[in-house]
């Protein structure tokens, strides 16, 4: 055998590799997505496939029209999405950003790191599932643990009905998706600022920055591709917002908590199985989250001054 | 070598995704359920007696059964070798499937009217077709009885008998007067009932119409007038404002809080008496509990079994005969369910069996101080009026509760608001639903 003229084509066991997945993917993963843009146009309902006729635009017409209480319950459920997103995601890229600091600081040096990532971290490790029924029914009415808890103490008299606050319950709502989260965020900050060359740093350490300046001027501007990150995949985690929602409160009180995720289940699932408004919403959804995220591409982009050409 | 080392690996790796055909004369029939309790009356009852048939039962819970498998399948696959034969149907979607083409005639299987005729009529009748015929059998029947305190009923309003206690609850109006002496006399501490949920159903049963009629929503009057009374009981504090299945409900009945509890045949073994705070009479609210009708006759719950029609068609004799028989033996089969109501002391659906049980001396039961439910529950089954059930009661009535019912009796919309929110979301969750003659109705309203 000629071992200099033989080649091994390694390439193709690359692609046995990966088939597993591709397939799966093809499969469960892209053939949905086109059945979703399929079934947008027709009127599905009631899983009567055979029935499936085609109706154009009509869904979107829906979607669209001030009128029709489907139109209504969406553009609602959109706002309250963006509502309870926002109050958990500002309060989270602060805390984020603010922990990961002092962490990777080398000259705060706090002790016990470890153990205060470990226990920020934590709440994600719990079930969405879990956490709705323990706060249901710790803010329960009349008789549970916080109500029994503010009347022996004497700050109110007579029992809250917590959940028929759209304040509360939308804060609350807000609250659970920050405090789950936002340990996540800190590890992915945390390891994008020790990414940062440590030279940089001590550069600014000799030019005399304070921890302040170093923070905004160095680690602020170097982060900002993770920053870009954290806030895309948090926007469409934000805008998908189902579990908590639809476990703790199931929209109430009078839909103020219903989210475009828990529109689309209802639609789908519930009642006369709207698969098509379902799919619809589903396809506007999307072109939401493109669209925004076009937008912070754009805005956070790098703006490198253009080079002059030189003749 | 090592290209046959990993050929055999992979052949090895393979071999438990095919199961080796085994040659058997059993007839296999699929049963898929939402409840437990199918499955122990399958293995406790049915199973001894047909050694010949095997089961293969799949159990899911209650949501995903009728949102996803049961719909999905039947959609799908509905006579592939994995797709049930005979499925269980909760009251809430019973209606639905039963009106589908999906649920096979009781008749292409081989019942007859006479065999019919052995249940409760209201159970038959639940389960009817859109033409009338039965398609769904059920081994239970689930009236639903008015349960309450006898020591503070003693107390506070000085009846002592059941008889007695029900002229003060025999309709709304003294039912609602009984309330208003209560709150007085207890100065509040002991409150009529403890939830709205509690007494929705009586008045869901009092309707004269379904939600939907012809397509069209209808907004029955007797709901309005839960509204009505709910709301004044919300502002006189005439009820504990709890929620079923919730702390505050679980505590009323173990402690002195809440005189009555509406709940059904297996409220009163699986909610009331696991939470009354003890399990012998002194212990917490055990043996201080009566029970008579209430202001209305009603049904809560329930379990039915359906054949499935596609499935039927394509079956044997041989096949349809044990899909009959395990019907049959389930819901009307007399030795069956007289040991089942000794054993369980649920409420059965086959007359027979019932006065059997009745004239042998029921069932007196030290939980409601040696009163026999069983004679009680057999009146109230006469009084259930399954006329006005349809398909979508499951999903209306949350829909009716969180956009009506609710932000009405907090005082949060008025009346006609509370109405137009519903009819709303009726039409914004069911396409086929036709919501202006309910809104024309609402905006003509006083």
């Amino acid at each position: 055998m000629n071992r200099i003229n033989s080649k091994v084509d390694y390439s193709r066991y690359g692609y046995m590799f990966i088939a597993p997945f591709v397939i799966a993917w093809l499969i469960f993963g892209l053939y949905p997505i086109i059945f979703t843009f399929r079934i947008a146009f027709t009127d599905l309902t009631y899983w009567r496939l055979d029935e499936m006729q085609f109706v154009g635009m009509q869904n979107f017409r829906n979607l669209f029209d001030p009128t029709n209480p489907i139109s209504t319950n969406f553009w609602s459920a959109l706002g309250n999405t963006l509502i309870m997103w926002l109050w958990n995601f500002a309060p989270q890229i602060i805390m984020a950003l603010l922990l990961g600091w002092w962490f990777t600081d080398h000259r705060l040096n706090i002790r016990g790191k470890g153990a205060f990532k470990v226990l920020i971290f934590m709440p994600n490790t719990i079930t969405a599932a879990t956490i709705a029924t323990l706060f249901y029914s710790l803010f329960g009415f009349p008789i549970a643990p916080i109500n029994t808890v503010l009347q022996q103490i004497g700050m109110i008299n007579t029992p809250i009905e917590f959940f028929r606050n759209v304040d509360f319950s939308r804060g609350l709502i807000s609250f659970l998706q920050w405090w789950m989260w936002y340990g996540n965020t800190m590890i992915i900050l945390m390891a994008g600022m020790m990414g940062i060359n440590s030279s940089i740093f001590e550069a600014g350490m000799v030019d005399g920055c304070t921890g302040g300046q170093t923070f905004r001027y160095i680690t602020l501007p170097l982060l900002k591709p993770i920053l870009l990150y954290n806030l895309v995949t948090s926007m469409i985690g934000g805008l998908q917002m189902f579990d908590i929602p639809h476990l703790m409160t199931e929209g109430r009180p009078n839909n103020t908590t219903n989210t475009v995720a828990r529109f689309i289940y209802t639609q789908a699932f519930t009642g006369s199985n709207n698969f098509n408004v379902g799919a619809a919403a589903s396809i506007i959804l999307f072109g939401i989250i493109m669209v925004l995220s076009v937008i912070l591409f754009v805005l956070m982009a790098d703006r490198e001054p253009k080079q002059r050409k030189v003749k | 070598m090592k290209k046959m080392l990993a050929l055999l690996l992979c052949v090895l790796m393979l071999v438990p995704c095919f199961s080796f055909a085994q040659a058997d004369e059993k007839i296999t029939i699929n049963v898929w359920s939402f409840t437990d309790e199918l499955e122990g009356i399958l293995n406790t009852y049915y199973k001894p007696a047909h050694p010949d048939v095997e089961i293969n039962y799949i159990l899911y819970s209650t949501e995903e059964f009728f949102q996803e498998k049961l719909p999905t399948i039947m959609a799908s696959a509905p006579t592939s070798a994995d797709a049930p034969d005979v499925f269980a149907l909760e009251a809430d979607y019973a209606k639905y499937w039963v009106e589908s083409d999906y649920t096979a005639s009781l008749y292409d299987l081989g019942f007859t009217d006479e065999e019919l005729a052995t249940a409760v009529p209201a159970v038959v009748d639940f389960a009817r077709g859109t033409d009338g015929t039965p398609k769904a059998l059920s081994w239970q029947c689930t009236p639903g009885a008015l349960f309450y305190r006898t020591s503070l009923a003693e107390q506070y309003l000085g009846v002592t008998t059941p008889e007695e206690f029900q002229e003060l609850v025999a309709d709304w109006d003294t039912f609602v007067e009984t309330a208003e002496e209560l709150n007085e006399d207890s100065e509040g501490a002991v409150k009529m009932f403890n939830s709205i949920g509690d007494i929705y159903k009586p008045f869901f049963y009092q309707r004269a119409t379904g939600w939907v009629s012809d397509g069209k929503l209808v907004i029955d009057p007797a709901m309005v007038e839960l509204m009505e009374l709910s709301k004044y009981c919300e502002e006189e504090n005439l009820y504990n404002k709890g929620t079923q299945w919730e702390e505050t409900w679980y505590y009323g009945m173990a402690n002195d809080t809440t005189m009555c509890f509406f709940l059904p045949t297996w409220g009163l073994h699986y909610t009331l008496k696991p939470n009354a705070g003890g399990a012998a009479v002194g212990e917490g609210t055990y043996g201080d509990w009566s029970m008579v009708e209430g202001p209305v006759g009603y049904s809560w719950g329930g379990t039915w079994l359906g054949a499935s029609a596609p499935k039927v068609a394509e079956m044997d004799d041989a096949k349809k005969a044990a899909v009959k028989e395990l019907i049959e033996f389930c819901t009307i089969d007399p030795e069956f369910l007289t040991a089942y109501a000794k054993e369980s002391g649920d409420f059965v659906s086959n007359t027979a069996v019932v006065d059997a049980i009745v004239a042998e001396g029921g069932m007196p039961n030290d939980f409601l101080g040696g009163q026999d439910h069983y004679s009680a529950f057999a009146k109230s089954a006469l009084l259930i009026n399954a006329n006005a059930t349809t398909g979508y009661d499951g999903v209306a009535n949350s829909l009716f509760t969180d956009n009506a019912l609710t932000p009405y009796i907090k005082g949060e919309v008025d009346m006609k608001t509370a109405l137009n929110a519903f009819a709303d979301q009726m039409a914004a969750t069911y396409a086929d639903v036709d919501v202006t003659d309910a809104k024309a109705a609402i905006e003509a309203m006083e």
